[in-house]
């Protein structure tokens, strides 16, 4: 119905990549950018995502540090144990009290972390390449733009996907308040409660529920383009 | 990259879940690494039947139905539960087709993770194992140290050896003191074992049989002093060692005899090993006693009422399934017999010689608890009548009253003495079993079954000895009533196994509850007489029917044990049900929630229903040409 729309959402996302490409200075953010940005007509099955789930000390991308970040590759039908990965990144400040009760993150275990260049330095080229799945992708996208901004001065551009706004659009229905939680929406597809608030717990979770939305759908034509989120 | 990567979820859950509970942290984690996780929509297939199959695959949330060939239903496999090894192990493609019956989730190990790990460890191996038999076995043997190694935390039978009676004060002697005066010190207390004390601390021990073989023997003199002969530091329990442990500790060194100290070190007491088996089986060999001494029926009954006590303690003294069947069936067996003894004595003389049969699990001496009654009476050719005779008739009826009241129930199908139908000469009685034999009918066959179980408890046992052989003798000859045995056999409803809290049949209903006696044990049974009945085997006992079956080459040799470890096992799940049920304070039954036995019991009693539908099924083909 609204299929006319999507090349228009793709090229939008294309210029912006390609802009953010062409700021961004030698090292990891250009080599990023030189991977490319999938095709919206790109088939689901056998697509590779990146599932990513960023811990912070707050809500604020400019003021707010990045404490861990959970990434676990993702396909449709399998999700592999081995493509998972965690990085701890030691902010420039002690921790606020509060996000050591949130995230069980004490400054202890940041001894061996690195710093947010090295993390990123890391990070990146998992992400190359692939759209990146995040339950409300606003905080991943806006934190990873920050962070980039802070080290290379650049902006990060990614097609993400969202499984908080996937469920609305493909299953809109009227809910809770806090039914859109991902612990909420998981036990909705019978998928079992995890820890919450460990990135890399938060990654896994969110992969596996994109992995039931998929199949919850039932559309065995889905594409990136249906996916990405609008 | 840091190498905390690994996805603490996967690990967690299966660190929960044997077999993978008892790796290695360092196994599991390789394992966890060559993992994958796929989710599956209700009723979409997860695998193919002929299909290559890359995984042993793990239910994480939700539930999968396997289907062998894709048709019969083979399992139902809930959170926690494994799938896909045995066409790993074997090499070939997937048997089963496996749908997801809700929303699943499943944590799928790679095929050269998982045989990797099953080549560097056996107990690994040993849960996949494919030979339902084999994993049996090793259950029955696992079942017995885990009941022996609870008992040490149980009380009454099972509390401190310091709990045992001490007869008198402890009789020591000093290093020093010469060998004569102990052994004079040794016969005046009576004593067979004489701890030597330094003080109050212990420093050695002498016995009898030191006295014969390291002095008598060698011809010591025996003014020399006791250090010279004496076993030094002997091995010593502290009081509050369990007793089972004592035990334990005594059987593994061979010594009859163990020095009690206190925390300190101080000697106490020596407790002997017929001290603990009395307190192990004080119950059980008491009951007897008071049996064949009680002179009346009450006092018969009052004894009989000590028995669930009894079997809860061999149950949980690890002792097999077996022997307390064995011990319940004699405390049966004695319990009949005084109380025909009393009516005897009180109604006088019989006026024809008789014999008192049973049939069933008395018969068999496989009793377990809550047993009803099942006997009759049979006189010798030519006393047809005898049967109506008034002595007879009271007999019977002091008889079941009498087992009644010692907790026999009265037979609610009526196969009772008090039952005329069942005071019969031998020929009699051959005609009714002549009758079942030659015109086999199936409602007919289910209802005569026990009497092929049959076994003389009192009177002149040449009359059920005659009965029986000419039984057999007829029975083994008549193909179509062994083909109605057999069909008859076939038709119990042995459980697939279990699914969450139920019970799973082959047609998918789920129940609630399991009767181990009908659905296991039964089944087993039946297959047992229908061998004996075939080869007009005199034995009568389930286990030795199997045997003789195996020896006779009509059951081959790996059927014969693996029912007998079935049997084994499913009754040893049995008398712990009902040992818990004594315990609770509720008459014992043969019935079970499933919700109620352990993951290792399930998984066994799985494996046990499978050989027994494989061997109710070629039973009924070999005797019933597999037509039903």
């Amino acid at each position: 119905m609204i299929e006319w729309l999507l090349p228009g959402r793709e090229r939008r996302l294309k210029r912006k990549f390609e802009q953010a490409a062409a700021l961004a200075p030698e090292g990891p953010l250009r080599d990023y950018y030189a991977a490319g940005l999938p095709a919206f007509s790109l088939p689901v099955s056998g697509l590779e995502m990146m599932a990513i789930d960023l811990e912070t000390d707050g809500l604020d991308f400019e003021q707010s540090a990045i404490l861990e970040a959970g990434v676990v590759l993702t396909r449709i039908n399998a999700i592999p144990a081995h493509g998972a990965h965690r990085i701890r990144i030691r902010p420039s400040d002690a921790l606020s009290p509060s996000s050591v009760i949130v995230h069980r993150i004490t400054d202890d275990a940041l001894v061996d972390a690195m710093n947010e260049e090295e993390a990123l330095a890391l990070l990146l080229p998992l992400l190359a390449g692939k759209p990146l799945v995040a339950h409300f992708a606003d905080i991943e996208a806006g934190f990873l733009d920050a962070a980039c901004r802070r080290v290379y001065g650049t902006p990060f551009v990614a097609p993400f996907i969202c499984t908080m706004s996937l469920e609305n659009r493909w299953f809109p229905r009227t809910r809770a308040a806090d039914g859109l939680r991902l612990a909420k929406l998981r036990a909705g597809y019978r998928l079992p409660a995890y820890t919450a608030h460990d990135g890399l717990t938060d990654a896994l979770a969110c992969a596996e529920l994109l992995m039931a939305q998929i199949a919850h759908h039932g559309c065995t034509a889905l594409t990136l383009g249906d996916l990405v989120r609008r | 990259m840091t190498s905390d990567s690994e996805l603490g979820e996967i690990h967690a859950f299966l660190a929960a879940h044997p077999p993978f509970s008892r790796l290695s942290a360092q196994a599991l984690g390789s394992l966890v690494r060559h993992t994958e996780v796929s989710y599956y929509r209700r009723g979409s297939t997860v695998t193919t039947a002929g299909d290559d199959n890359r995984f042993l695959s793990v239910v994480r949330s939700g539930a999968v139905e396997l289907k062998l060939g894709g048709t019969d239903l083979n399992a139902r496999l809930g959170e926690g539960e494994s799938f896909g090894y045995p066409s790993l192990i074997r090499g070939g493609p997937a048997q089963n087709e496996v749908i997801a019956l809700e929303d699943t989730l499943l944590y799928r190990v790679e095929k050269q993770a998982f045989l990797d790990q099953r080549r560097a460890d056996s107990d690994f191996r040993a849960f996949f194992d494919t030979d339902e038999a084999g994993r049996l076995r090793r259950a029955l043997e696992g079942s017995r140290r885990m009941a022996a190694g609870d008992a040490s935390e149980a009380l009454g039978a099972h509390g401190p050896i310091g709990s045992l009676n001490r007869r008198r004060e402890v009789v020591t002697a000093p290093p020093a003191m010469p060998i004569a005066e102990a052994a004079k010190l040794m016969a005046e207390h009576d004593v067979s074992t004489l701890p030597i004390a330094d003080g109050d601390m212990l420093v050695g021990i002498v016995t009898d049989k030191d006295l014969r073989r390291r002095v008598l023997a060698p011809g010591i003199d025996t003014a020399l002093p006791l250090s010279e002969i004496m076993t030094e530091h002997p091995i010593t329990a502290v009081e509050d060692t369990p007793v089972l442990t004592a035990l334990v500790m005594m059987a593994e060194r061979h010594i009859h005899h163990l020095p009690v100290t206190d925390t300190s070190g101080a000697l106490v007491s020596v407790i002997s090993s017929n001290d603990i088996l009395a307190r192990l089986g004080s119950n059980s060999l008491l009951i007897a006693k008071e049996i064949s001494s009680a002179s009346s029926d009450i006092e018969v009954a009052r004894a009989c009422s000590l028995l669930p006590g009894a079997v809860t303690g061999l149950v949980s003294a690890g002792v097999d399934a077996d022997h307390v069947s064995r011990y319940v069936s004699t405390i049966g067996e004695s319990a009949h017999r005084r109380i025909l003894r009393l009516a005897e004595e009180e109604l006088g003389p019989p006026p024809v010689p008789y014999a008192l049969v049973c049939f069933g699990s008395l018969a068999r001496a496989e009793q377990a608890l809550g047993s009803d009654q099942d006997n009759g009476f049979i006189f010798p050719e030519g006393h047809q009548k005898a049967g109506r005779l008034p002595y007879f008739e009271q007999m019977a009826k002091r008889l079941t009253d009498g087992l009644d009241g010692a907790g026999y129930r009265y037979c609610p199908g009526e196969i009772m003495a008090t039952n005329r139908l069942y005071r019969q000469s031998v020929p009699q009685w051959e005609m009714r079993f002549f009758q079942w034999i030659g015109q086999p009918d199936p409602d007919a066959i289910l209802q005569s079954t026990i009497f092929f179980d049959m076994r003389c408890l009192a009177g002149d046992h040449s009359l059920v000895d005659e009965l029986r052989r000419d039984v057999f003798a007829a029975a083994s000859v008549n193909k179509i009533f062994l083909s109605f045995v057999a069909r008859a056999a076939a038709t119990t409803r042995v459980p697939l196994g279990f699914f969450r809290n139920f019970l799973l049949q082959d047609d998918a209903k789920e129940g609630q509850v399991l009767d181990l006696k009908t659905q296991a044990i039964a089944p087993i049974v039946d297959i047992a007489r229908l061998h004996a009945l075939a080869n007009a085997t005199p034995a009568t006992n389930t286990l030795e029917r199997l045997r003789a079956a195996g020896d006779a080459g009509s059951l081959d040799a790996d059927a014969a044990r693996d029912l007998a470890a079935a049997f084994e096992f499913v009754r040893d799940v049995r008398l712990r049900h009902q040992a818990q049920q004594v315990e609770a304070g509720e008459a014992p039954t043969n019935k079970l929630p499933p919700a109620s036995l352990s993951r290792f019991d399930r998984e066994h009693l799985r494996d046990a229903f499978k050989m027994i539908r494989d061997q109710l099924d070629k039973a009924r083909s070999k005797y019933a040409g597999g037509v039903t």
